[in-house]
């Protein structure tokens, strides 16, 4: 390619991104309960053991418990959880009630302000979500870097002041990039843009990589900008066994399989051995959930999205 | 369409269905809410608009989502955004007339807990959060809770208080939130309202074939209850109809 390419290419293997990244990093995820979670990049990150990492996210899902359950969360700053009607985030259920993980419980909103607030260079937000909530009650005492109480200089009314949120880290998974980092999402995505540009490094996973040209098409379908990107991983069903919005439906099988592991810790140990240490790369991955046969009964339809 | 008994979800999901106003903006979460604003839309409510707080406005879903993060609940939608938009630009900026939340429990304030149950020691154990239940709880202009009639789940008190209905009593003004707060709690016995001048939960409607004893049993906290007690109307014949046939045909919501 022309040498003005390959210095514009930020493509990058997964294995690479992660070990750039240090132990007590801040990592926001970009995915949404079992939708569009950037699991190779979990994976990686346990391969790796990267350890008393703080986690941010609006709704918490697969990728999120992943990490837990591998022990390398010391904080979570959250809005909730779950894995739909796969049942709730056990190994994060289990950590925050036996007490071995900080967290901070908000909302889906606070999150979205937090990181608006940190993509806008705003060292504060108000809000008018959590008064008179339990959270906010916890939180005003455990959490004053977190939020506080205040009042409009204009009207006077009372608002929840949420410090702007700035991540290590963004990490987003998105259908597709080009290798200078365009990205468009397809489908909802809920928190991904004000959370990728909060972060004060992004790295997005893409299914698939396209051609500049092809980006330069529809411009307005670039939700993050190539030139906020420090690096693209680009990996086909790289958010399996979650759903990804036009590619694939998420994994029922897998996600049943998964919901038992994760009930207990001896039994989430085994599906990280079998699934992820087990593994060298995403690849291998994939042919052990049930490799070529399983991935095209997953595959989207293109009428439907899933 | 055979003749079998009208179950205690389509009374709650007619019932629900009538919470929601022809023109309005609804937040919905999945299951039995979700179903009844398709009622409302099928039925009295042509102009209702129902957003979802990932993002998603005006779907129209052919097959049954397991969740809000499944693709199914994304199809046929006008348009797709995401939480600033659904959650900020209307929920917050105060124009959703409706919010539907669910509930580990609900107390005698409309104050929902979806956050942790806990033992009689005191343990906590940990549940899914608010995501947007406590948004919706505080910002929407009524809040329709729905959950299962149990002493556990309709306690004096709630665990943990993720979403606020009333708190202690206490106007919606004085706790600084902007919403109207709750409006109706809808379980599978009865529907309560809070149109006392306590902002506790009274007896709004039975459902057929309850009885107040069965009721009060269930209940853990004092409920206010009317004389005569009046009785949840069920579905109409033509309401029944679009449930069995054309809304959930795979009874996966109406059981």
């Amino acid at each position: 390619m022309p040498d003005s390419e390959k210095v514009t290419d930020k493509v990058k293997s997964v294995a690479e991104v992660v070990r750039s990244i240090p132990d007590g990093s801040h990592i926001a995820l970009g995915g949404f309960a079992i939708a569009r979670n950037a699991i190779v990049f979990a994976h990686e990150v346990i391969r790796q053991q990267k350890k008393g990492l703080t986690l941010s996210q609006g709704v918490m899902g697969m990728e999120t418990d992943l990490l837990v359950g591998a022990g390398l969360v010391k904080k979570l700053i959250v809005g909730g959880g779950s894995l739909d009607r796969f049942g709730p985030v056990r190994c994060i259920n289990r950590a925050r009630d036996n007490g071995t993980i900080i967290h901070y419980d908000s909302s889906s909103l606070s999150l979205a302000f937090g990181y608006l607030a940190g993509a806008l260079g705003l060292s504060f937000i108000p809000i008018k979500s959590l008064l008179a909530s339990e959270m906010m009650e916890r939180l005003e005492k455990s959490a004053p870097d977190y939020i506080r109480r205040g009042k409009c200089p204009f009207t006077g009314e009372e608002y929840a002041f949420l410090r702007g949120i700035n991540p290590d880290i963004s990490v987003v998974h998105v259908q597709i990039a080009d290798a200078k980092g365009n990205c468009w999402i397809n489908g909802p995505r809920w928190e991904n843009e004000e959370q990728a540009k909060a972060g004060k490094r992004l790295f997005v996973v893409t299914e698939e990589l396209v051609p500049t040209e092809y980006i330069q098409r529809q411009p307005e379908r670039t939700i993050i900008a190539g030139h906020r990107v420090e690096a693209v991983i680009h990996q086909p069903w790289g958010g399996h066994p979650t759903g990804v919005f036009g590619c694939y439906d998420y994994d029922a099988e897998h996600l049943k399989l998964y919901a038992d592991y994760h009930k207990t810790p001896e039994k989430m140990n085994e599906y990280l051995q079998k699934y992820v240490f087990g593994t060298r790369d995403h690849w291998e991955y994939l042919e052990k959930i049930g490799g070529l046969r399983r991935l095209n009964e997953i595959r989207a339809e293109a009428i439907f999205g899933y | 369409m055979s003749g079998e008994q009208v179950s205690a979800s389509e009374i709650m999901v007619t019932a629900a269905a009538k919470e929601v106003h022809d023109g309005e903006i609804a937040v919905v979460g999945i299951g039995l809410p979700q179903v009844a604003c398709v009622l409302a839309r099928r039925t009295h409510a042509p102009r209702l608009a129902l957003l979802l707080e990932i993002g998603v406005a005006e779907m129209e879903p052919v097959d049954t989502p397991v969740g809000l993060a499944d693709s199914r609940i994304f199809y046929r939608a006008t348009c797709w955004s995401g939480f600033l938009d659904t959650l900020g630009m209307n929920l917050h900026r105060g124009v959703v007339d409706v919010g539907f939340i669910g509930a580990l429990e609900c107390d005698r304030f409309g104050n929902v807990n979806t956050t942790l149950t806990k033992d009689a020691d005191g343990k906590e154990h940990y549940f899914n959060g608010s995501a947007g239940g406590n948004d919706v709880a505080s910002l929407a202009k009524r809040v329709v809770v729905i959950v299962r009639h149990g002493k556990r789940k309709l306690p004096n008190v709630v665990a943990y208080l993720t979403s606020p209905g009333f708190v202690n009593g206490r106007s919606r003004q004085e706790l600084g939130l902007r919403g109207g707060g709750p409006h109706r709690v809808i379980t599978d016995m009865a529907v309560l309202g809070f149109d006392n001048a306590s902002r506790t939960a009274s007896l709004v409607s039975m459902h057929p074939g309850v009885t107040i004893e069965q009721l009060l049993e269930n209940t853990g906290f004092p409920l206010e209850v009317p004389n005569p007690i009046p009785i949840t109307p069920g579905p109409s014949k033509e309401e029944l109809r679009l449930l069995r046939e054309e809304i959930d045909p795979g009874r996966v919501y109406l059981r």
